[in-house]
């Protein structure tokens, strides 16, 4: 015969129904808090044609990732030779930097707890942020302004002035050269930025040849990735960029021009030193295991007060740990300290350049990239359409150049 | 439980400023929008012309001229750290002398020769209709060139960035390279990037 409970023990039970109902509860209700889901992103479908494939990523991309795919997609049409699609993008990212002024609301969620580092708008990182100025600088020079060439290099140096260590402060070496180059070519005294080049490079700098008309620059390998460490992926860390070749000789007209690698893309990002951005979200990473050690300790708790025997457990009190247990763990669990790793990644490892004078006419030229040992790492060959004075030619030799 | 569930709600995306964006908003160019940079905008564009033109009115060789001295444009120099289309700055300060002193200069088209002495040649070979003989030069001279240069000093820290702008224009008696009225303005902006991007 089953043993009937008594009134005491009946009301204890349901008490502890109740309790663990109300337990159950809570679980549904944040179950069905998550439930809400973005809408599918639209569906992206490669045509083969990195220039169009790249303008559909803008048109799709959320508006916090579009800067990073007009860089890529600038630096991609100035190797194809499409210089209108270039201008437009590298203006369009050039555009986004000038949003980091003052308070925006994406940088402020992506400070808060519960947001990804990587929701704000991209600007990149500084030497990024150098690099679109060092780029459209190119096509003002081609565009017959220097004068916004040289703003741009100005620009340049200037995106990189706030790192930690002076020595790494604003110590591009192209920049200045072209900034000096660009000064002389309109009979300006460019000297400074000339002295501040040859101080931030320890070899030759290129002949300074301020009569040149014809522009090269020149890309070795391929630049620096980012990824994230730690337990949460609060760190941001560089995969420095490589490049087989070393220099590159030009052969035209006669001429061999020796062009080096004057700045080293990876050296710049990995210089920069901490970032603010580090520590908020070291803090984040504070907050998440805190309040997960919270969640662990309220939910234990929980669970010892619910087996406690009928005469010492307090209904109450177990709901109560249970409760702060698991919206300490979800306030945990929501915390996003992972840094953003989003990266122009289509970036070259070294930048070169070398003046010429040629007259107006149409070149047979040749380009070798060179390894360390002097081994031909690749050859190009090409013709190279001189503009006639006062125009300005300009010639992009990249190892990334399909 | 309430709590729980509001504190679960919260997760979606409340705190968003402006979530809809904001509407096209019509605002005067010398205004400060709310879009804001440390470089050259409008406003500066607006107040740095507005007070080169009334400057320029007062010098005794305009103000004082029997006959409409006759002005060239030459473009300004861009010394600063700022990518502009540095043509604007004297293309409003000529339209705001040529609205505020009707008659008092005559600005010259140099940047259109190539189009009039098409024009020109045509009329001589009798391609088209001329009111004149088209042979007679009648394309003038100028008494003065207006001209100037932007130039800045930048400074970027981790407490924030600055830039002061010196815009400087000068008016140039093209005849004897006298510099005969030359005024400047000067701006200065600082701003502090949000911690997310330092």
């Amino acid at each position: 015969m089953p043993e009937v409970p008594t009134a005491s023990q009946a009301t204890s039970r349901m008490s502890a129904r109740r309790g663990h109902l109300g337990v159950a509860a809570i679980l549904l209700a944040l179950a069905l808090g998550g439930c809400a889901s973005a809408p599918e992103p639209p569906t992206f479908v490669p045509t083969g044609d990195p220039v169009a494939d790249a303008n559909t990523r803008i048109a799709l991309a959320p508006p916090q990732d579009r800067p990073l795919w007009q860089a890529r997609l600038g630096l991609e049409a100035m190797r194809r030779g499409d210089w209108a699609e270039a201008r437009a993008k590298l203006d369009d990212a050039i555009l986004a930097q000038g949003g980091m002024m003052g308070p925006s609301a994406d940088a402020a969620r992506a400070r808060s707890l519960f947001h990804r580092e990587d929701s704000k708008l991209f600007v990149g990182e500084p030497y990024e942020r150098a690099l679109v100025y060092y780029y459209r600088a190119i096509i003002y020079w081609m565009d017959g302004e220097p004068d916004n060439a040289r703003a741009c290099y100005r620009t340049a140096e200037l995106m990189d002035s706030d790192a930690s260590a002076s020595t790494y402060k604003g110590d591009w070496v192209l920049p200045d050269y072209l900034d000096a180059l660009a000064s002389a070519h309109m009979k300006d005294d460019g000297s400074d930025a000339l002295q501040r080049a040859q101080h931030n490079y320890t070899g030759m700098l290129p002949p300074f040849e301020p009569e040149a008309n014809v522009l090269v620059f020149a890309e070795f390998g391929r630049g620096p990735k980012k990824y994230a460490g730690g337990e949460y992926e609060e760190e941001l860390y560089f995969q420095p960029g490589s490049s087989l070749a070393r220099n590159a000789i030009l052969r035209v007209a006669g001429q061999s021009v020796l062009i080096g690698a004057y700045d080293d893309v990876s050296f710049q990002a990995t210089t920069r030193g901490g970032r603010v951005m580090d520590h908020i979200l070291a803090n984040k990473v504070v907050f998440k295991e805190t309040t997960d050690l919270v969640g662990d300790a309220a939910l234990i708790g929980a669970g010892i007060s619910a087996y406690q025997p009928d005469s010492h457990r307090n209904d109450g009190l177990t709901v109560g740990l249970a409760a702060v247990g698991l919206i300490s763990k979800i306030a945990s669990a929501a915390t996003t300290p992972a840094a953003d790793i989003r990266c122009w990644d289509n970036l070259p490892q070294g930048l070169g350049f070398a003046g010429l004078k040629l007259p107006a006419g149409q070149y047979p030229a040749t380009v070798e990239f060179h390894a360390a040992d002097g081994s031909i790492v690749s050859t190009r060959e090409f013709t190279l359409p001189v503009n006639p004075a006062p125009a300005s030619t300009v010639l992009l030799l990249s190892e990334l150049t399909p | 439980m309430t709590g729980a569930m509001v504190f679960a709600a919260g997760c979606a995306s409340n705190g968003v400023k402006n979530p809809d964006g904001r509407p096209v908003t019509q605002m005067n160019a010398d205004e400060k929008g709310f879009v804001q940079g440390t470089g050259i905008e409008s406003q500066d564009l607006v107040a740095v012309s507005d007070k080169m033109a009334r400057s320029i009115l007062a010098v005794p060789q305009i103000a004082q001229a029997l006959t409409p001295p006759v002005i060239v444009l030459d473009p300004v120099q861009n010394k600063t750290r700022f990518p502009i289309n540095k043509d604007i700055f004297l293309t409003r300060l000529r339209t705001r002398l040529n609205s505020q002193a009707v008659g008092k200069v005559q600005f010259l088209a140099r940047d259109r020769m190539a189009a009039l002495q098409r024009e020109r040649d045509m009329k001589i070979t009798g391609e088209v209709t001329a009111a004149t003989t088209p042979a007679t030069v009648e394309f003038k001279g100028a008494d003065f060139f207006l001209t100037g240069s932007l130039e800045s000093i930048s400074t970027r820290t981790a407490q924030g960035q600055s830039d002061y702008v010196l815009y400087s224009f000068q008016l140039i008696d093209a005849r004897t390279s006298v510099i005969v009225w030359e005024d400047s303005a000067e701006i200065k902006k600082q701003g502090l990037e949000d911690a997310a991007y330092r």
